[in-house]
């Protein structure tokens, strides 16, 4: 398994005799832009279930949708590390100095709730993979949260991060899958470029949950601190643009084949149950082996996301007091980074471990982060606005227009589900 | 005193008329002096911002300012190069130390008076002053210092490096802000941090001599 269910002590013995296929992989990660790791860690436990689930309720009916959502999210994405490269500085940095104090807190404790809610998925990820390997969740989650606290703070992270990213790595499986499903290419098609959305309260339901999963606030945040780490300057900011940008359409295009080969495997069967309908979608590539190997991919992409989840919002909050926020301090040195980190951890772990279906838990928490994104977004569109921020780069009347269309109709968006949702508890 | 409060508190004429919102702080930061003085106040008058000279007005603790007179001389704002404005210069920007790594946000400013004059002394730099803020505009009053940097520990405002190389953790050149960022002259380890009883001490003594002043 991984390195993270060894206890900590033996866990530096046991990652460092990787096999050396897996080394050459690590070496290619290494490689890898910030914009294709950020939105590649965007296809998490929360993002694969919600896109398996969108498959199997609605066939290929939310096709077009995730090419919308793809077109906001380059656009957001170029905002956020043009921001970090003009600026040198992550946005947790420029939240503090361009908004009036309350307004940065609002800002921390939405992005705060947003990312306790993806650490509940990523945990019920971890929950609902071994339990496909016939594992008790109540034993696979506790194990987890010490394993990734204890990694994180006491080990090597980066190394361990490498090993969830080429576990995640599965997934780039789906592409083949629904090729070989056969699926009806005319109908995917058609999908693709015309809209047929269902007018159903579901259907809106999920569309939420899909852009939640897909623009999630804490990659913006993850993206503008790893172009500044990169050190991107504006001279250099032309080729970061095109990583960004490839990044963000190649994850989506993974998103969209995860819909195709579910809806071609299981589509039309109503909303997901369970994790195993998921891996149902893999059978065309790996027959009987799809269960396990659809948990292995799971398992990695939410321990991934289960460490840069809590760390990337820990990391933005203490940035924003202005305090130290790295994991080569120690933990009485930047006491307020690990105790965020620690917190979310285990809201997320105990959470996870309440009674109930994991696959809905995880879909709910891509829809609260579908409600918190058009806010985030605002920030990000304002200080990409302003002249002061980023002199002669900052947003052009064009872009500006374009931005602001992709983030009024994400709230709108927001906030018509926000009041279905409200006037459905008064109407029970 | 802190800056926290007394920006967005009333500014008062002597008949006890409200003049504006105080805005701003403006010291003067010129080589030789270890404290920068306070040359006016940047006053939201109607809708416009007007700057005040120091010499026209009465600051008293915990953050009333009154006009010495009710014919203060107004002016529209401007800069000058000595100029440091605390709240838009200093509050929530970076301090970073000599080597260009950001190390702390000023959360707040601290005010004393020494000889009549008002002079920013300090730099806090703790949690607990951002959660003062973020409380109700009486709470804000109650100041408890934390971790405070001294103000003789800070170099110089961040000089737009030469070279044109953006420096890490720093506004680059483009980004079209002049002066942004405070430096501090030693490295990260060195700075010395005001015990917070010193700097009650020189609250107190600013105390003293404000009342002493005004009756």
């Amino acid at each position: 398994m991984s390195a993270i269910d060894t206890p900590a002590g033996r866990k530096a013995g046991r990652v460092a005799r990787l096999p050396r296929w897996l080394k050459g992989l690590l070496g290619l990660l290494a490689i890898l832009g910030p914009g294709l790791i950020s939105a590649n860690a965007g296809n998490d436990a929360g993002g694969i279930l919600t896109y398996a689930s969108a498959g199997s309720q609605f066939g290929y009916r939310t096709l077009f949708l995730l090419v919308l959502i793809t077109v906001a999210l380059v656009v957001v994405q170029e905002m956020c590390s043009r921001l970090g490269a003009y600026t040198g500085e992550g946005l947790g940095a420029l939240i503090r100095e361009q908004f009036p104090l309350r307004s940065g807190a609002a800002a921390m404790v939405l992005l705060f709730v947003a990312n306790a809610g993806l650490t509940v998925s990523e945990f019920a990820g971890v929950g609902a993979s071994m339990e496909l390997f016939g594992v008790s969740r109540y034993i696979a989650v506790p194990i987890a949260l010490v394993g990734i606290w204890a990694v994180t703070v006491l080990g090597n992270y980066s190394r361990a991060e490498r090993v969830f990213l080429v576990m995640g790595l599965v997934f780039i499986s789906y592409p083949i899958a629904a090729v070989l499903a056969h699926p009806h290419w005319g109908t995917v098609v058609n999908n693709l470029v015309w809209p047929h959305f269902l007018h159903t309260n579901a259907f809106l339901l999920l569309a939420v949950a899909l852009i939640g999963t897909t623009i999630t606030p804490y990659m913006q945040f993850y993206l503008t601190s790893a172009v500044v780490d990169k050190g991107v300057t504006p001279k250099t900011y032309k080729g970061e643009r095109i990583d960004t940008v490839n990044g963000a359409i190649l994850g989506d295009v993974v998103s969209i084949f995860i819909i195709i080969a579910t809806a071609a495997a299981i589509g039309g069967s109503g909303p997901l149950n369970s994790v195993s309908q998921a891996a149902a979608a893999l059978k065309p590539v790996a027959g009987a082996a799809a269960s396990q190997l659809f948990a292995f991919g799971l398992l990695g992409a939410s321990l991934l996301a289960a460490t840069v989840v809590p760390l990337s919002s820990a990391y933005a909050i203490a940035e924003t007091a202005g305090v130290e926020r790295s994991l080569a301090r120690k933990i009485r040195e930047a006491p307020l980074f690990y105790g965020l980190f620690t917190v979310q951890l285990v809201i997320g772990a105990v959470i996870a471990l309440l009674p109930g279906n994991l696959v809905q838990l995880v879909i709910n928490a891509q829809v609260l982060n579908g409600f918190i994104t058009p806010i985030l977004l605002t920030y990000i569109l304002i200080l990409a606005n302003r002249r002061s921020v980023l002199g002669a780069a900052a947003n052009g009347p064009v872009f500006r227009a374009v931005a602001t269309v992709c983030v009024a109709v994400v709230g709108v968006l927001s906030a018509l589900v926000l009041a279905q949702t409200v006037a459905g508890w008064f109407g029970a | 005193m802190s800056l926290a409060a007394l920006v967005g508190s009333k500014v008062k004429d002597p008949n006890g008329g409200t003049v504006g919102e105080l805005r701003d702080v403006v010291v003067s930061w010129t080589a030789g002096a270890p404290y920068p003085r306070m040359t006016g106040i940047v006053v939201r008058s109607g809708k416009r911002d007007v700057l005040i000279g120091a010499s026209w007005i009465e600051v008293s603790p915990p953050a009333s300012v009154t006009l010495r007179s009710s014919r203060a001389f107004a002016r529209a704002v401007e800069r000058h190069p000595s100029d440091v404005a605390l709240a838009h210069d200093v509050l929530d920007q970076q301090v970073v130390d000599s080597k260009g790594t950001q190390i702390v946000r000023p959360a707040d400013v601290y005010l004393a008076q020494a000889d009549g004059r008002v002079e920013a002394v300090g730099i806090e730099v703790g949690v607990g002053a951002l959660f003062r803020r973020l409380g109700p505009k009486r709470l804000r009053r109650r100041v408890r210092p934390q971790q405070v940097i001294d103000w003789r520990e800070i170099g110089s405002f961040a000089p737009t490096r030469d070279d044109g190389k953006p420096r890490r953790g720093r506004r680059s050149d483009l980004a079209g802000q002049t002066g942004a960022g405070l430096e501090l002259e030693g490295e990260a380890g060195e700075v010395r941090r005001l015990h917070p009883s010193e700097l009650r001490a020189a609250l107190r003594a600013y105390k003293t001599g404000g009342e002493g002043e005004t009756k």
